[in-house]
């Protein structure tokens, strides 16, 4: 049967995948060593697990989904995602490989467990799954992606949102799915988003370095605790697009309660809070 | 009693209301308003539509049933405006490849703005 042998919190940003393209010497630079050092001990970590595949938590920016119908959680079900345009042109990395019997088999499972998720064919993947991934799952050069994924996406920007409550009991259910296939196969659950950030308003650029590392504190040890923080709190605390953190939320309910936290970083730098953080599942 | 105290909570938090001015909300009231002005930026992902901005950006922008005054906003690069009109960040992003703007002078008028757009 397949289990669920770690997990990863990381930040998604546009800005990430800008340092990332600019290459390795920007990415250690001063400025950037912060962010991307600490994704080094994630890769190296990824690399001793030898995880069969990632389950990415992740919310689309209107790259895929569009305010026509706008689905509350949507499941990838397909063997290739490519890599969406964000209105800037496609980044140069070939599609990321998926899994589509396992896709199908945790549409089924959420299905019986009450999460009506809406299953996707074919989805284009934004910098909500890309701009991370690269940094633990792709080998510059020709070998290309490792690791093949199943992106799960929630709703986090067309209010009303699923609950912060709802999200962590989707990550339940994840697990219920994961444990539930046949296979043996070793998958590690990955959360991306956050955390702190405000894009709109006389606020823009705020970030809550004090609230994202309580927040870490939290998810690491009292997980449960941030399913009684409402979309107001979140947004109080850490700014409107800080929402996403609810992503982070959902990976943390497909672990066990007393998974650890292993590497984590966190960075505020211009107008992001940008945090990592790995959890070992003990074996 | 059907309608339980739980449920009542439940209802109640599901639509942030106590929230300061200068803390947006992207929902039923901004969604409705701004749905012209996302579905011209959400149009850019697509490098023709690109492609006809920078070649003829009146064509462009005739294609979307926008009005007048949501044109000029769009013409005139008034970021803090498309806001305040309903355009979300994450479409109003794609605009700025095509019209050359960097974020942080988006920023710089977000800041400066001083309110809200509810």
């Amino acid at each position: 049967m397949a289990s669920v042998v770690g997990g990863i919190g990381a930040s998604h940003a546009p800005s990430m995948e800008h340092i990332y393209d600019a290459g390795e010497e920007v990415r250690q630079s001063d400025e950037w060593q912060p962010l991307f050092g600490p994704f080094k001990d994630v890769a190296a970590w990824l690399e001793e697990l030898e995880p069969d595949r990632l389950v990415v938590i992740y919310n689309d920016h209107m790259d895929e989904f569009f305010l026509n119908a706008y689905p509350t959680f949507a499941l990838g079900v397909a063997d290739t995602y490519p890599v969406a345009d964000e209105g800037f042109g496609s980044r140069p990395f070939p599609p990321v490989p998926g899994d589509s019997r396992l896709g199908w088999h945790i549409a089924r499972s959420l299905v019986a467990d009450e999460f009506d998720i809406t299953i996707c064919q074919e989805l284009e993947v934004d910098h909500g799954v890309i701009s991370p991934l690269p940094m633990v799952d792709f080998s510059e050069g020709d070998s290309g992606w490792k690791i093949p994924i199943v992106p799960l996406a929630v709703n986090v920007i067309l209010h009303p949102l699923p609950s912060p409550l709802r999200c962590w009991k989707l990550g339940q259910a994840l697990r219920r799915a994961i444990l539930s296939y046949e296979e043996e196969l070793r998958i590690v659950v990955v959360g991306t988003g956050g955390l702190s950030h405000q894009l709109t308003g006389p606020e823009f650029g705020r970030v809550e370095e004090e609230w994202d590392r309580k927040f870490m504190r939290l998810l690491a040890e009292e997980p449960e605790s941030l399913t009684r923080y409402t979309y107001e709190d979140f947004i109080k605390l850490g700014g409107t697009e800080s929402v996403e953190v609810v992503n982070w939320l959902a990976m943390r309910g497909a672990l066990p309660l007393d998974a650890k936290p292993l590497v984590e970083a966190y960075y505020a730098h211009r107008i992001m809070g940008y945090g990592l953080q790995t959890f070992e599942v003990a074996g | 009693m059907e309608l339980t105290q739980d449920y009542l909570d439940r209802l109640d938090a599901v639509q942030p209301k106590n929230l300061p001015p200068t803390l947006d909300l992207f929902d039923e009231e901004t969604s409705r308003r701004g749905m012209r002005l996302n579905k011209a930026a959400y149009s850019l992902k697509h490098e023709e539509q690109r492609a006809l901005f920078a070649a003829d950006e009146e064509r462009w922008l005739d294609q979307f049933g926008l009005t007048a005054e949501e044109k000029k906003l769009l013409v005139e690069r008034d970021w803090i405006g498309l806001w305040r009109h309903g355009m979300s960040i994450y479409v109003m992003v794609k605009l700025l490849g095509v019209t050359g703007t960097a974020l942080p002078e988006v920023g710089k008028q977000m800041r400066e703005s001083g309110g809200a757009n509810g």
